[in-house]
C-alpha cells in the first residue's frame, strides 16, 4: 500500500467513527431534557438493553429465540418460492405454451405486493405458521420467477447451437446449457427476495404472531416500550445485514466465471 | 406470424378457463363458501358498489385510493427529492461520502416495515407517521442508484471535459449526471415499488383510511370480496404508477443501448 | 462416369443444388443460390468471397444450423437436417461456455457422447496440449486472450472427433498480428492431425495459406464463380512468387466481380 492509500484509509476510518459518534450524540441530547425524552431512550440503556435481552427473556423468549423464530419462516417461505420460481421461470423460458398460458395469470398476481396478501392469508389459515409461510412466499417468489424467466430465455442461441454441434439432446442442452447460463440471473431474483422475505415475515409477525422479531418491535409498540423497539429494530438490521452478506458471498462462489482478473 | 397468433390465443385462453374454472368452484358448485373464496363476478359486483358505498370501513373506494395516493406520493416525492441530490453528493464530495455513508450502512439494513412501531409511537397514528416510514423506505435506493450512478462516470468521458476546459461543477451537471441518469431512474423505480408496497403495510397495522385499512376491515368482518377486491386494486394503481414512471423514463433517458 | 460416381462416394461433404431463401413473398431474400460442392476426405477447403455474400450461411446449412430451401445437404452420405456431433464448428465469436474451464469445454463433446471421465480427460488433455494450451487447463474463458479463446474452440472441435470441421472466420476478431501466428497455428495442427477442414473467410492471404481448394463465391446470393487448386508445398510463404501471383490471380477476378 501506498502512503496515499494508507491515508486514505486512516481518514475513511476516521470519518465514520466521527459520523456515529456524531449521531449517537445527537440522539443522546436530542432525548436528555425534551418532551422526546419522556418516550425515547438515550443509546446506552438500548445497547445495554440489547446484550442483556440475549439470555433475559423478552416475552416468552430471548432475543436469540426470536430471531430464530423468524429466521426459521423466512427460510421456509423463501426456499419454497425458489424452487417454484425457479421451475415455473425456466418452464415458462423455455417452453413457449407453458409461457402463453402461465404469463397472464401471473402478471395478474404480480403486482400485489406480499404484504397485501395478508388479510386474505389469514382468513385462508388462520393465525398459525401456515399463514406467514404463505405471506413470505408470496413476497419472495415474484422476483426469482421474473429473473429466471428473463435469465432462461435470453440463453445466447449460439451456445445452444455450439452444443447441438458437440453432440447433446435436448435434455444434456438443459442442464448443461440453460440451467449454468440462467444461473446469473436466478442469483440476482434470489438475492432481491431474500431481502423481500425478510421485509414480509416482519410484516406478518407484526400483524399475527406471539413470538419473532416482529412481534419484538409490535409488542414494544402496544406496551409503549420504546427500548423494546430499538433493541429489535437493531437485531433486524443486524440479522438483514448478515442475510446480504451470505447471500453474496454464496453468488462470488457459484458464478466466479464471470469475474474477470484474479 | 401465425404461431405468435396461437399462442396469444392460448394466453386468451388461459385467462378464460382461470375465470370460469374461479366461477365453477365458487357460485356454480359452491364448493368454497364465498367468506373464504368470492367468485369473479361477486369481487366485480362488490367493486361496482365500493365505488359509490361506504359501508363497512367509511369511505368509498375512489377515497380511499385517493388517500393512499396522497400518502405514498408525498413521500416518494420528498424521498426523491431529498435522496437524490443526497447520492450525487456523496458521490462526487469524498468527505461527505466519508462522513454520511456509514450511518447510511447502519440504516440501510432495516426494512422499512420495522419502522413502523417507532414512527407511531414518536408521531402518532396518522398522516405523518405513514409518510416518515414510506419516506425512510424510499429514500434508500434514491440515494444509493444516484450514488453508484455518479460513480459509474466513464473516466474517459471526465478526461474529454476537462480537456476542454470543463469546471468541476460543469462536469457534474454535464458528464456526471446524464450518465447516472439511467441508473438514477432505476432506483425510482425501485422507490416507488417500495412507497406501495410500505404504504399497504402501515395501514394494515394502524391508519383509518386507505387501502390497506380497507381490506384490514373486511377481514376482521369476513368481507372476503371486499379483500380480493381491494387486492386488485393495489395491483393495478401500483402498476399504473410504475408504468407512468417507464413513460418517464422513456421520454428522458437518451442514448441507453436497447 | 464409373470415374465420377467413385469420386462422389469418396466425398465426406456433398452440397446437391442447394439454395437459402429467408423470408416468404415480397420480403424474400435470396442469399444461397444453387451451390454444388463436394469436399473430399482430409480436404482443407476454403470458401472466399466479399463481405455479407451468404459465405456464413452456407456454412450454416452444411452444419445443420439453417435448412435449405431447396437441394440437400450430405454429409457421409446422410442428409443433414439438424446440427449434429459428426460435424464440428469453430465460431468467429469462438462461443465457448463461460461457465466452464478450459477442460469443460474441450471434454464437452465427450461428456455429452457418456465418454468415462478418465478417458475423456486424457483425450482431451491431448488436444489442450496440441493447441498449445497446457497449464491453463482450469482458466475460465473470461481470463484467456482473444487467440487462446479461439485456441480452446480449435480443441473442442478436434476432441469430438468429427467427419468434417467447419470454420466460420474464426481469426476475424483477432489483431493482424494474432491473425499470423493462428494460421500458422492452424497449419501446424492440420499437419499433425489431418482432417476435412471447411473454412470461410475474406481475407485472402489466410485463403491461399491454408487451402487445399479455394472457392470462390459471388455477391449475394452466393454461387460458385471458380475453384482454385492450390498445390504449393507446405508450409507456405506469404511472399513466395507462386503466393503472389496467385494471390493477383484471384484479387483480378474479384475485381471484376464488383464492376
Amino acid at each position: 500500500m501506498s502512503k496515499q492509500q494508507v491515508r486514505d484509509k486512516v481518514s475513511t476510518i476516521l470519518f465514520a467513527m466521527l459520523s456515529v459518534c456524531l449521531l449517537l450524540l445527537v440522539w443522546q441530547l436530542a432525548v436528555s431534557g425534551t418532551t422526546l425524552g419522556k418516550m425515547f431512550p438515550k443509546p446506552i440503556p438500548v445497547f445495554q438493553k440489547f446484550v442483556e435481552s440475549l439470555t433475559v427473556p423478552i416475552g416468552q423468549y430471548t432475543l436469540v429465540q426470536h430471531a430464530v423464530f423468524s429466521l426459521y419462516r423466512v427460510f421456509v417461505g423463501f426456499v419454497s418460492g425458489a424452487v417454484v420460481g425457479v421451475i415455473l421461470g425456466i418452464a415458462m423460458g423455455r417452453i413457449p405454451v407453458i409461457d402463453a398460458i402461465v404469463k397472464p395469470i401471473f402478471n395478474l398476481i404480480r403486482p400485489i405486493p406480499g404484504v397485501a396478501w395478508i388479510p386474505m392469508a389469514i382468513l385462508w389459515f388462520g393465525i398459525g405458521e401456515t399463514t406467514k409461510y404463505f405471506i413470505i412466499f408470496m413476497g419472495g417468489f415474484a422476483n426469482v420467477l421474473l429473473n429466471t424467466y428473463a435469465g432462461a430465455r435470453d440463453v445466447d442461441k449460439q451456445l445452444i447451437g455450439a452444443a447441438q454441434m458437440l453432440g447433446a439432446n435436448r435434455r444434456q442442452i438443459f442442464v448443461h446449457i440453460v440451467l449454468p447460463a440462467s444461473v446469473p440471473y436466478i442469483f440476482a431474483g434470489l438475492q432481491v427476495s431474500l431481502s423481500t422475505s425478510w421485509m414480509a415475515v416482519l410484516a406478518a409477525e407484526m400483524v399475527c404472531a406471539q413470538e419473532g422479531v416482529g412481534y419484538l418491535i409490535t409488542g414494544g409498540m402496544n406496551s409503549g416500550n420504546t427500548t423494546q423497539i430499538l433493541v429489535g429494530m437493531l437485531a433486524i438490521g443486524l440479522i438483514g445485514l448478515i442475510l446480504a452478506t451470505l447471500m453474496r458471498y454464496a453468488e462470488k462462489r457459484l458464478c466466479s466465471w464471470k469475474i474477470r482478473g484474479n | 406470424m401465425r404461431t405468435k397468433t396461437k399462442y396469444k390465443l392460448i394466453s386468451l385462453a388461459s385467462v378464460f378457463v382461470f375465470l370460469a374454472f374461479w366461477e365453477i368452484i365458487t357460485d356454480v358448485l359452491q364448493l368454497l363458501p364465498s367468506y373464504v373464496l368470492p367468485s369473479p363476478v361477486k369481487v366485480l359486483n362488490c367493486f361496482i358498489t365500493k365505488l359509490t358505498t361506504s359501508s363497512p370501513d367509511g369511505s368509498t373506494l375512489p377515497v380511499h385510493i385517493l388517500s393512499s395516493l396522497k400518502v405514498s406520493m408525498a413521500s416518494f416525492l420528498t424521498a426523491a427529492v431529498v435522496g437524490i441530490p443526497l447520492g450525487i453528493a456523496m458521490a462526487w464530495y469524498s468527505s461527505v461520502d466519508k462522513l454520511v455513508k456509514p450511518i447510511f450502512d447502519l440504516l440501510r439494513p432495516i426494512p422499512p416495515i420495522g419502522w413502523i412501531p417507532i414512527m407511531i409511537l414518536v408521531l402518532g397514528i396518522g398522516f405523518w407517521a405513514k409518510v416518515a416510514v414510506i419516506f425512510v423506505g424510499a429514500l434508500i435506493p434514491c440515494v444509493i442508484n444516484s450514488y453508484t450512478g455518479i460513480k459509474q462516470v466513464n473516466p474517459v468521458h471526465m478526461w474529454v471535459g476537462q480537456t476542454f476546459g470543463g469546471t468541476r461543477t460543469q462536469m457534474l451537471f454535464m458528464v456526471a449526471i446524464p450518465t447516472a441518469l439511467p441508473v438514477i431512474f432505476t432506483g425510482l423505480k425501485t422507490a416507488l415499488g417500495i412507497s406501495w408496497m410500505t404504504l399497504v403495510a402501515a395501514e394494515l397495522l394502524a391508519s383509518n383510511n386507505g387501502l390497506g385499512y380497507m381490506i384490514q376491515v373486511a377481514r376482521t368482518i369476513g368481507r372476503a370480496d371486499i379483500i380480493v377486491m381491494g387486492m386488485l386494486v393495489i395491483g393495478v394503481v401500483g402498476l399504473i404508477l410504475s408504468t407512468i414512471l417507464d413513460f418517464l423514463e422513456n421520454r428522458y433517458v437518451k442514448g441507453r443501448r436497447p | 462416369m464409373e470415374n465420377t460416381r467413385k469420386l462422389e462416394n469418396d466425398c465426406v461433404v456433398r452440397c446437391d443444388h442447394i439454395g437459402k431463401i429467408f423470408g416468404e413473398f415480397e420480403t424474400s431474400h435470396e442469399v444461397v443460390k444453387d451451390i454444388n460442392l463436394n469436399i473430399k476426405e482430409n480436404e482443407f477447403v476454403v470458401i472466399f468471397g466479399p463481405g455479407q455474400c451468404g459465405k456464413t450461411t452456407l456454412l450454416n446449412l452444411m452444419a445443420g444450423l439453417e435448412q435449405t430451401t431447396s437441394g440437400e445437404v450430405n454429409v457421409n452420405g446422410k442428409p443433414v437436417t439438424a446440427p449434429g456431433p459428426e460435424r464440428g464448428m469453430v465460431y468467429q465469436t469462438t462461443a465457448l461456455f463461460p461457465w466452464l474451464t478450459v477442460m469443460g469445454n474441450v471434454e464437452f463433446g465427450l461428456k455429452m457422447a457418456g465418454v468415462k471421465k478418465s478417458k475423456r480427460r486424457e483425450r482431451a488433455q491431448y488436444y489442450i496440449d496440441l493447441v498449445g494450451l497446457k497449464g491453463f487447463e482450469k482458466s475460465y474463458p473470461v481470463k484467456l486472450s482473444g487467440g487462446m479463446c479461439q485456441r480452446v474452440g480449435i480443441a473442442r472441435a478436434y476432441c469430438n472427433d468429427p467427419s468434417v470441421i467447419l470454420m466460420d472466420e474464426p481469426f476475424g476478431h483477432l489483431d493482424a498480428q494474432t491473425r499470423y501466428l493462428m494460421e500458422e497455428e492452424i497449419e501446424r495442427i492440420c499437419s499433425t492431425e489431418k482432417r476435412t477442414v471447411v473454412f470461410v473467410t475474406n481475407n485472402i492471404e489466410e485463403a491461399i495459406y491454408l487451402a487445399d481448394r479455394i472457392i470462390l463465391l459471388t455477391n449475394c446470393p452466393a454461387t460458385v464463380k471458380k475453384e482454385y487448386v492450390v498445390d504449393l508445398p507446405r508450409p507456405r510463404s506469404y511472399v513466395s512468387p507462386e503466393f503472389l501471383e496467385l494471390r493477383e490471380l484471384i484479387t483480378s477476378e474479384m475485381d471484376e466481380m464488383d464492376l
